[in-house]
C-alpha cells in the first residue's frame, strides 16, 4: 500500500455532508423550510420591531397634541413670542398650534365658542379631523358639526362678540366626535382683530413616546415657569401602553413560532437519525468516533440552520417591507442588525431540535443495528 | 447439538494468537434482570487462521462479534486483540484500535447509499487516516469491481455490493477480517465468488473470523467455534475437521 499522507484527500467531510443532504432531499427540504420560516418570521418581526417605535409614534402624532400650554389665569394672554420660544424649547420636530377662545353669538342668537387658530399648524397637528378641505382664506370659518346647526347661513357666517359683528366665509363642517364639533374655528389674525384676544392655549405634539414627552415637559416648565404646562395623560400613557404591549406581542410571537418550528425540526432531525442509524452504526464500526458522528450530524443541522437564516432573512425582510407598506404606508428597509439575533435563534432551534437525535446517536449499538436487529 | 458436547473452558493461548479470550463474560441489564449473553468464553485464534463461529439465534454470536470487533467491552474477563487488552481502552482508543485492526464484512453489506462504490471503500480510509483514491481503486480491482467503481450501491447487484464491502474491509490492511454471515444474502453464484475471495484472502495470510449458519461456508474454515446459550464450544487450534462429540 502507498503512503496516504502524500495523497490529496478525495472524500471530505463537507463532501459527505453535501451528498447526504442531497440524497435525503425531502427530509433536508422539510427541515430547511421549517428553519427558513422561523428565520423569516424572526427577521420580519425584529425588523418591524426595530422600526416600531418610530412607526407607532408617527401614528400617534395623528392623534393630536400630547402637551397643552395654557395661561394660568383667565383674561391673561401668552407672551408675545411664546409660540416661537415654545417651538424652540419643545424641539424643531414638535408640532405646535396656537388657539384663542371667545364666546360669540350666532345670527340665530345662540352662544357658541369661537376659536382662533393657525389652520396650517392645526392641519399638521390634528390631521385626523374630518372636514371637506382645510381653509386657506383669511376670513374662512370652519364650522363644528353641532355648532353649524346654530348658524342661519353656513356660507355667510355672521357672529357677534362684545357688540362687534363679523361675517366670515363658511368653509364647511368639521367632524371630530369631540368638543371641536361645538366650536367655530377661524384664522387667528381675523380672530384677534375681531375680539382683541390673542392666543391663550398652545397645543403641542411631542414625538417619541412617554420619555420624550416627559423630557420636553421638564424643559418647557423650566423655561416657562409662569405658564401651565400639562401632558395629555390619556394619550401619553395610552401610547406608552400600546407600544409596550405591541413589543410584548411581537416577542411572544417570535418565541411561539420559534418553539413551533423547533418541534417541527426536532421531528425531522429525529426521523433523519432514526432512518440513518445503520449508516451511523457503520461509520462507528469503521472507526468513526462518537465525536465525529455527532459533529457530522450537528454540522448537518447547522448547515440547514444557516441556509434557513439566509433564505429567511431575504423572505423576512421582504415581508417586513410589505407589512410596513400596508400598515404604515412607509417602507421598512432590511436591517442587517437583526441578522445576529436571527442567526442565534435559528442555531438555538437547531441545537434544541438536535438534542434528542444526539442522544439516539450516543446510544447506538452498531453490532445489533448492523445485524439488522 | 450443543447439549451433546462439552464446553471448553480454556484453551492454550499461543504467543501468536491474534485474538485471545480468557473467561470473557458479557452481561446486559434489562427489564427482566441481568442477561448473560456470553459466559466465560475462552479461546484463541492465531494469526492467519480462518475460524467459523456457529450457533443458533440468541446463542451469543452477535455479542461475540461485538466484542471481537471492539464494538463492545466484556463485563469481565480478558480479551486481547493483537496482544492488547481492549478492556483497558477508552472509547476513543477503542475507535482508533477498531479502525486499525478490524475489517468488517456484513451480511447486509451496509454500504452508504449516496456514496459510490469507490467512495464507500474510501469511507473506511477516511475514518482510519486519509483517503487515497488509487488505493481504493486497487482494492476494488482486487475484488473484480474496477469497472463499477463509480456506481452507487443501488446500481450494483447483491454480490457486487458484498465485494465492495470486502474491498472496504481490506482497504486499511487490518490483521483481522470479521465476516458476519458474508454470504447470507447472496445467490449461489455470488456465494461462490465471495467464498473464493475469502479463500484467496486467507491464502494471503489474513485472519478471518466468520459467523455463519451455512455449513458449506463453515466447512471452508480451518476451525469451528460453536456457541450455545452464551457458552463457547470450540475445537483446538490446528484441528481442521469439525467433529462434535455425540
Amino acid at each position: 500500500m502507498t503512503d496516504r499522507t502524500t495523497h490529496k484527500p478525495q472524500l471530505s467531510f463537507i463532501g459527505m455532508l453535501r451528498r447526504s443532504l442531497v440524497h435525503r432531499r425531502a427530509r433536508s427540504l422539510s427541515a430547511l423550510v421549517a428553519l427558513t420560516v422561523s428565520a423569516a418570521v424572526a427577521t420580519a418581526l425584529l425588523t418591524l420591531y426595530a422600526d416600531l417605535n418610530a412607526k407607532l409614534h408617527k401614528e400617534f402624532r395623528n392623534f393630536g397634541a400630547n402637551v397643552v400650554v395654557t395661561v394660568p389665569t383667565s383674561g391673561s394672554v401668552l407672551p408675545p413670542n411664546a409660540l416661537a420660544d415654545i417651538q424652540k424649547t419643545a424641539g424643531s420636530d414638535a408640532l405646535i398650534a396656537p388657539f384663542g377662545y371667545a364666546v360669540a353669538t350666532t345670527d340665530r342668537g345662540t352662544s357658541v365658542v369661537v376659536a382662533g387658530t393657525d389652520f396650517g399648524a392645526v392641519e399638521r397637528l390634528d390631521s385626523w379631523w374630518q372636514l371637506p378641505h382645510w381653509p386657506t382664506a383669511p376670513d374662512a370659518a370652519l364650522l363644528g358639526d353641532r355648532a353649524a346647526n346654530f348658524i342661519a347661513d353656513e356660507h355667510a357666517v355672521k357672529l357677534t362678540y362684545a357688540g362687534r359683528a363679523i361675517t366670515l366665509a363658511g368653509a364647511g363642517r368639521l367632524k371630530t366626535g369631540g368638543d371641536e364639533d361645538s366650536r367655530i374655528y377661524i384664522p387667528m389674525p381675523a380672530f384677534t382683530k375681531w375680539t382683541g384676544i390673542g392666543p391663550t392655549v398652545i397645543e403641542i405634539q411631542i414625538p417619541g413616546g412617554a420619555a420624550a414627552v416627559e423630557a420636553a415637559l421638564t424643559r418647557l416648565r423650566a423655561q416657562f415657569p409662569a405658564l401651565q404646562i400639562q401632558p395629555v395623560r390619556q394619550l401619553v400613557e395610552g401610547e406608552s401602553r400600546i407600544v409596550d404591549r405591541t413589543h410584548s406581542l411581537m416577542y411572544g410571537s417570535v418565541l411561539l413560532i420559534a418553539l413551533t418550528v423547533a418541534v417541527s425540526v426536532l421531528a425531522t432531525l429525529s426521523a433523519s437519525v432514526l432512518e440513518r442509524r445503520r449508516d451511523f452504526a457503520l461509520m462507528k464500526a469503521l472507526g468513526g468516533s462518537q465525536t465525529q458522528l455527532m459533529a457530522m450530524f450537528l454540522l448537518e443541522a447547522l448547515v440547514l440552520a444557516l441556509a434557513g437564516v439566509v433564505l429567511g432573512y431575504i423572505a423576512g425582510s421582504a415581508a417586513a417591507w410589505g407589512i410596513s407598506q400596508a400598515n404604515f404606508h412607509t417602507a421598512t428597509l432590511p436591517r442587517l442588525s437583526v441578522l445576529p439575533l436571527v442567526l442565534l435563534l435559528n442555531v438555538a432551534i437547531a441545537a434544541l431540535a438536535a438534542f434528542f437525535p444526539v442522544r439516539v446517536l450516543r446510544g447506538l449499538q452498531p453490532a445489533a443495528l448492523l445485524k439488522g436487529e | 447439538m450443543p447439549e451433546s458436547i462439552s464446553p471448553v473452558e480454556s484453551q492454550t493461548r499461543p504467543a501468536c494468537a491474534v485474538i485471545s479470550l480468557n473467561g470473557v463474560t458479557r452481561e446486559y441489564s434489562g427489564h427482566a434482570g441481568v442477561v448473560r449473553a456470553l459466559d466465560h468464553a475462552a479461546f484463541s485464534i492465531v494469526a492467519g487462521e480462518w475460524v467459523a463461529i456457529t450457533g443458533p439465534s440468541g446463542s451469543g454470536k452477535s455479542t461475540l462479534v461485538n466484542l471481537i470487533g471492539c464494538l463492545d467491552r466484556p463485563t469481565s474477563g480478558e480479551l486481547r486483540i493483537d496482544g492488547v487488552d481492549v478492556a483497558t481502552m477508552s472509547a476513543t482508543e477503542l475507535d482508533r484500535f477498531r479502525a486499525d485492526k478490524i475489517g468488517f464484512i456484513f451480511q447486509q453489506f451496509h454500504l452508504i447509499p449516496y456514496l459510490s462504490a469507490l467512495e464507500n471503500v474510501m469511507l473506511a480510509q477516511y475514518f482510519h487516516s486519509m483517503t487515497d483514491e488509487s488505493e481504493a481503486r486497487a482494492a476494488l480491482t482486487r475484488v473484480g469491481l474496477a469497472a463499477r467503481a463509480e456506481h452507487l450501491p443501488s446500481e450494483l447487484s447483491g454480490g457486487e455490493q458484498q465485494r465492495v464491502c470486502i474491498a472496504r474491509a481490506l482497504i486499511n490492511n487490518p490483521p483481522i477480517l470479521l465476516a458476519d454471515e458474508p454470504t447470507g444474502n447472496l445467490d449461489a453464484a455470488n456465494q461462490t465468488i465471495v467464498a473464493e475471495l475469502l479463500q484467496d484472502l486467507h491464502r494471503n495470510g489474513h485472519t478471518i473470523v466468520m459467523v455463519t449458519h451455512d455449513p458449506e461456508m463453515a466447512a471452508l474454515a480451518q476451525r469451528k467455534i460453536a456457541l450455545s446459550h452464551g457458552k463457547v464450544f470450540c475445537h483446538p487450534i490446528g484441528s481442521q475437521v469439525v467433529t462434535l462429540r455425540r
